[in-house]
């Protein structure tokens, strides 16, 4: 796998002794936006978790740039920009204070011009910028949280459920951007149970059933992935 | 991990702009200067107190040198102030001057009695006590920490902040760190500062300025352990808080209050009333006896008056104030009970200070403020070496049967308090 940004390697992950993935294999390449799909309790957010480093493999590894997280965390997340679910930054702070702090926390510079280019290319309007958080709508803040991604200037994008609670207008808008930040060269490795979604965005998806990766699907030349070939792949897993 | 100026700036500017933290930090600023503001106020009603009695004491004593002419007069109607002033510290840590007297006005009559007839059961450990700085550097402190620092994680868990914090910070302990840093610096300025301008205002020396400002740190950093320990777990924030207050409740309230129904069930004592009830039943009784009995039990402690105890007149003043000291004598053994009994007391509450925090910084604020146990049984024992002086000057007088001159009252001795400054 020799160009592989993000591999899973005969990953297994354990809560208690009791193992909730089981030798999970799989690899995106630069430029690719993986989905990993599955019903709840399937395994997505622990395998997450697992590429975060804040949970450590039982056995095999999970790697970025071929190196296993939990050996090299420091180096892994320098590397990575992450969209949690549920995206909450600071109500008592703007969306360029937050970015700021977030930056500073990273120890990465960026002017108010970065900052308000980085707003603007996820099309946050303006005159919201100075505005607290706490009056944010979800995908107000999951635009700012996503600027706060672009402008860490990291290879890779974690996105956990992404387009979760966004209305079709924000999910179309989240899926052309997703698109485009791949183009230009960024991996993205999102865990969503949304299949039209990630049909939608994603040109690799791994269908993950009780800790197992069951299918995966590419797309073909520049084709999305069929929707009915995953949404029944999909069924079929949660009821064998 | 190193923490840098800008980490702590980074952060103070973060944390100081939520509401909560800064309401919180604002309700601490003025509960501590209330508590200062309110122990400066008391300790300057008993500093003008102490010289108010000592003015009509002097008025008083003139009255009685004018129309009295015999020694044994004099020292009968006669009273002196004894006093143990309020330290400079003592606006900061009241202690148990409430429970224990800090003033008597003593004549030469029986001296026990007189010390003892306002005892009420002097409590070792004082739940709560004033609302001075003490009681909220004791009691408050560990409150504001708690729930200042319980939802240190937890909050960011709650919020699904945790993980981008962590993925996101360079060195994700130090944000948390310098977090808990700043919270707890911040907490030590609102406490310290206040305290700093009053105790310059009130010239208490800079060593015991330094030495508060420790206890206040100590105190801060045993409850941001405990709370930074217990915030790490993955419990959620609720849980944190009623685990956090529940020790708070139990180190800062049932340990003191249990432990002193302990102490005063282990350790027994007389008390204050059984005292004063001996000494007084034997000055009562001693008008009924031959004078010579009374004379007998005198001389025994008193050998050197043996000669002088023959008496012309059905009442004489030396016979007076021999059963006056006679019962002094009978009530010696309860006395030194009760000394005895005070000391395992305090003892016992030191080997408490090692459960509860609270009461630790209680102790040690009134031990620096000279306002605890110690001071006043320090006080109790200047009260007992000047009540010896004044036996001293007039038994001469009245025993030898001195002829009266008003000259000699000048020699009379003066209570000098001897203050921790």
């Amino acid at each position: 796998m020799k160009d592989s940004v993000i591999s899973a390697n005969n990953l297994s992950v354990a809560y208690a002794n009791q193992l909730v993935l089981n030798k999970v294999n799989f690899s995106v390449a630069q430029g690719q936006i993986f989905a990993l799909l599955g019903g709840n309790g399937a395994g997505k957010s622990t395998t997450l978790k697992t590429f975060l480093g804040t949970l450590k493999p039982q056995s095999g590894s999970a790697n970025i740039l071929g190196k296993p997280v939990h050996q090299h965390i420091n180096t892994s997340r320098k590397q990575i920009a992450y969209l949690p679910e549920s995206v909450m930054l600071y109500g008592h702070l703007t969306a360029i204070e937050n970015i700021q702090y977030f930056l500073s926390l990273a120890d990465i510079k960026q002017s108010v011009q970065q900052i308000e280019d980085a707003l603007t290319q996820v099309s946050l309007q303006p005159q919201a910028w100075h505005n607290k958080l706490s009056q944010y709508s979800k995908g107000m803040r999951q635009k700012t949280a996503i600027a706060l991604a672009l402008l860490r200037q990291a290879p890779i994008l974690f996105l956990d459920e992404p387009t979760s609670g966004l209305d079709p207008a924000a999910i179309d808008e989240f899926n052309q951007l997703m698109s485009q930040l791949a183009q230009a060269g960024s991996t993205i490795f999102m865990v969503t149970h949304d299949v039209y979604g990630a049909c939608q965005v994603a040109n690799k998806i791994g269908l993950l059933h009780q800790g197992e990766l069951i299918s995966l699907f590419n797309a073909e030349h520049n084709q999305s992935i069929d929707t009915e070939t995953v949404h029944k792949a999909f069924v079929r897993g949660i009821r064998a | 991990m190193l923490i840098s100026l800008k980490d702590l700036k980074r952060e103070a500017n973060f944390l100081l702009r939520q509401k909560r933290i800064f309401v919180l930090l604002l309700i601490t600023l003025i509960l501590t200067s209330f508590a200062l503001y309110t122990g400066i106020i008391e300790a300057n009603k008993q500093q003008q107190s102490i010289t108010r009695l000592l003015q009509a004491d002097a008025q008083e004593q003139e009255i009685v040198f004018n129309s009295k002419n015999d020694y044994g007069s004099i020292a009968y109607y006669n009273f002196h102030l004894t006093y143990l002033p309020p330290s400079q510290l003592a606006f900061a840590a009241m202690g148990n001057r409430d429970t224990h007297p800090w003033k008597h006005r003593i004549r030469m009559l029986a001296l026990e009695g007189q010390i003892y007839e306002s005892d009420i059961g002097h409590p070792e450990l004082a739940a709560t006590g004033h609302f001075d700085f003490a009681f909220v550097l004791s009691v408050l402190l560990p409150l504001i920490l708690i729930l200042l620092l319980h939802d240190l994680f937890a909050n960011e868990r709650a919020a699904g902040r945790y993980d981008l914090l962590t993925v996101t910070a360079s060195s994700p302990l130090k944000i948390w760190v310098t977090r808990a840093l700043v919270l707890t610096l911040s907490l030590f300025l609102t406490f310290i500062l206040p305290f700093v301008v009053a105790a310059v205002f009130n010239q208490v020396a800079i060593s015991q300025i330094i030495l508060v400002g420790l206890i206040c740190l100590a105190q801060i950093i045993v409850w941001a352990a405990i709370c930074f320990g217990l915030a790490k777990t993955n419990a959620p924030a609720p849980r944190l808080a009623s685990i956090l207050l529940s020790i708070w409740l139990i180190t800062a309230f049932v340990i003191p209050v249990v432990g002193d129904a302990v102490i005063e069930q282990q350790i027994t004592s007389p008390n204050g009333g059984d005292i004063l009830m001996v000494q007084r039943e034997a000055v009562n009784d001693a008008w009924d006896l031959p004078p010579q009995t009374t004379f007998d039990a005198f001389t025994q402690t008193h050998p050197e008056w043996k000669n002088h105890t023959s008496m012309n007149k059905m009442f004489e003043w030396k016979w007076y104030y021999a059963f006056q000291q006679v019962g002094d004598q009978q009530a010696a053994e309860l006395t030194k009970a009760y000394t005895e009994a005070a000391k395992l007391k305090y003892q016992a509450a030191n080997w408490l200070s090692v459960l509860s925090p609270s009461i630790a910084v209680q102790r040690a604020m009134t031990r620096i403020a000279n306002t605890d146990a110690i001071a006043s049984a320090n006080y109790q024992q200047q009260v007992r070496d000047f009540h010896a002086e004044l036996r001293s000057f007039y038994y001469p007088l009245i025993f030898n049967q001195v002829e009266f001159d008003q000259q000699q009252l000048a020699l009379l001795p003066q209570f000098s308090a001897n203050s921790h400054k």
